[in-house]
């Protein structure tokens, strides 16, 4: 299979994925409870024939499939449908909301990878030492913590008891600071949800890193760097690690959705305004439109985010590329 | 086959697959943490549902004494609305219990009859059922639940079946990934000579085989299932009519600050659950993995 078959392969995968995700979304929403017409007139009075009106207008009395291509349109235009509840369009309210969201899920997964592939790496070079346990116990209990019972520890005892740090929000209310105070107070505000999303990424890296370069250091590629005389550290971190990755990123592709949900559950606990305070709140309010809507924003990043990693790997490994 | 023979063949059977387990036991002792935490599993399973039965104390009993903190006449506080949290943390255990179990057997069990279809038959329905497979691992399944859960009403039946009917992928591409190597064996090969009909080569010959890598994953699934349950819950997607531990803290929340005994006790609760099914599913692994098994035994 030479690299342009693998590329188209995944390509198709991919855009019937994104379109998989799509589909859900818009059955989901069509089975919802409600009707979007008489929760906006009903209380108005209006006669069956305006109520026929505003549905014909809406293109809401058009056959299914037609309504269907309608949604796809409108989210090739990045138009995710309308909440009634808030009074606003569902995309408006998720590009407000997921800058946010990254700004603790990028430098959290930054942190826990570089951490987590040093002590995967070093638990898997003294294997079975006390290290190795340590290292194994540790991303053990991390990897089983729900975070947001973390972020209530990290509340109870460094908000409460130690009153270091702020647990609410993403700035202080009424501190109207600019410049350098205000990214102070917004950091001020990162420090423990980025602690509780890094502290439940290392783990599941840790672990991950650790039983590849285990698979990797069997393997007699490394005795032949060895013994060509290369440096243990070019060994280890230039030959083993450069292989031992491709497994890791494939399977954090895959968990991709899970860090989302994790990200998701820790914004809540610290009312960190994200798309996780915006799901919980939307639930609690039955807007449907806003809980489809990051289903879909989510489903298609994490798909295009998988697509991602593997051309990558495809373009970076030329066992894929002769393959 | 005149009787006797095919009972005798029974037995042999079944004595090759306790001679099987007795090996696997001997690996997973040694791992001394995966046995501590199944003995404390299995003391948690026993004892919770009889303390909720024996006791019968009411979940949902409120009293005049709201948010108590620690003390002997309640071992973990009570709420604000003064109900128990110990009792309340109990049934909440219960229902994590059932769901970790519902989840990995209804996973296990589907995973198994689409692995084995699509190693067995090959073809389309090997490629139907690993294309939906990969769909699955690779569309995030917790907000496709969450979505369904919250459209369709979390009834906690209906919970543990999405979540079950979610997590088969593993299990299947394990399945399907043995039965392909067990299908051309030797012992496959001479049943199918003899006449052996499909259903009874696969459940009798090839199925048995398949089920130590199976079983690796059982307590991992039950794992997820209960984080993932507790997750939905938490964020209000769960069963008004269920104690859930995930419930519990969102309600807790608020009371962090002020009375941490709330929130922290069910969380608690679900972080040990989770961490032991996660140590066992270690042990196991070890035990049932013959490439990680040669490194102990």
């Amino acid at each position: 299979m030479s690299l342009v078959t693998y590329v188209a392969g995944r390509l198709v995968q991919s855009a019937m994925l994104v379109l998989l995700v799509i589909t859900l979304g818009f059955f989901l929403m069509r089975l919802a409870p409600g009707d979007p017409v008489l929760y906006l007139y009903g209380a108005q009075n209006m006669s069956a024939e305006t109520l026929a009106n505003i549905r014909r207008q809406w293109g809401l009395d058009a056959p299914v499939w037609q309504q269907y291509l309608t949604h796809l349109a409108h989210l090739l235009r990045g138009d995710l449908g309308y909440s009634q509840i808030n009074q606003q369009p569902v995309g408006t309210m998720l590009r407000r909301i997921v800058p946010n969201t990254l700004l603790l899920m990028i430098p959290s997964l930054v942190l826990a990878t570089t951490l987590g592939v040093l002590l995967g790496v070093a638990a898997s070079r003294r294997l079975n030492s006390w290290g190795d346990y340590l290292i194994s116990a540790v991303s053990m209990v991390g990897y089983s913590t729900p975070p947001f019972w973390l972020g209530i520890v990290f509340i109870v005892i460094f908000a409460s008891g130690l009153r270091w740090l702020p647990t609410q929000g993403m700035s202080t209310l009424g501190g109207a600071a600019h410049g350098l105070a205000g990214a102070l107070d917004v950091a001020a505000h990162m420090v423990l949800p980025l602690g509780v999303l890094v502290w439940w990424y290392l783990a599941a890296f840790a672990r991950l890193t650790r039983a590849s370069m285990l698979e990797e250091s069997r393997k007699p590629y490394l005795m032949t760097a060895r013994m060509k005389g290369l440096s243990e550290f070019r060994v280890v971190y230039r030959h083993a690690l450069r292989n031992a990755a491709r497994p890791v990123v494939t399977i954090l592709g895959l968990h991709l959705g899970t860090m989302f949900a994790g990200a998701v559950m820790t914004e809540v606990v610290f009312a960190w305004p994200g798309m996780g305070r915006l799901t919980f709140n939307a639930i609690i309010q039955h807007d449907y439109p806003v809980v489809l809507g990051v289903f879909t924003v989510i489903g298609v990043a994490v798909v295009l985010a998988n697509l991602a990693a593997d051309l990558l790997y495809a373009v970076l490994d030329p066992r894929i590329r002769y393959a | 086959m005149p009787e006797g023979r095919r009972g005798g063949a029974t037995v042999a059977w079944l004595g090759e697959r306790a001679r099987a387990f007795g090996d696997v036991w001997r690996v997973f002792r040694r791992h001394r943490a995966a046995r501590l935490a199944l003995s404390v599993l299995v003391a948690v399973g026993v004892a919770t549902p009889a303390a909720v039965v024996l006791l019968a104390v009411d979940p949902e009993a409120i009293s005049a004494d709201v948010l108590v903190a620690p003390s002997l006449q309640h071992v973990l506080g009570t709420d604000y609305l003064g109900r128990d949290i110990l009792a309340r943390v109990l049934h909440g255990v219960n229902t994590s219990l059932v769901v970790g179990i519902g989840v990995a057997l209804i996973g296990m069990a589907t995973g198994l009859v689409l692995g084995s279809l699509a190693g067995y038959y090959g073809g389309w329905t090997d490629h139907l059922i690993m294309r939906t497979a990969d769909a699955l691992l690779i569309i995030p399944t917790f907000f496709l639940v969450l979505a369904i859960a919250f459209i369709f009403g979390g009834r906690l039946v209906f919970v543990v079946v999405l979540l079950g009917v979610t997590t088969w992928p593993q299990i299947a591409r394990i399945v399907r990934a043995e039965v392909l190597a067990l299908r051309e064996e030797a012992f496959v090969l001479g049943a199918r000579a003899l006449g052996v009909g499909d259903a009874k080569l696969m459940f009798r010959e090839i199925l048995p085989n398949t089920l130590p890598p199976v079983i690796a994953m059982v307590a991992l699934l039950a794992s997820s299932g209960i984080l993932t349950e507790a997750s939905l819950s938490f964020l209000g997607v769960g069963d008004p009519n269920v104690v859930s531990l995930g419930q519990m803290l969102t309600s807790g929340l608020e009371y962090a600050t002020s009375a941490w005994w709330v929130p922290a006790f069910p969380g608690a609760a679900i972080f040990v659950l989770v961490l032991l099914l996660n140590v066992v599913g270690d042990g196991l692994n070890v035990a049932l993995n013959p490439r990680l098994r040669s490194s102990l035994a």
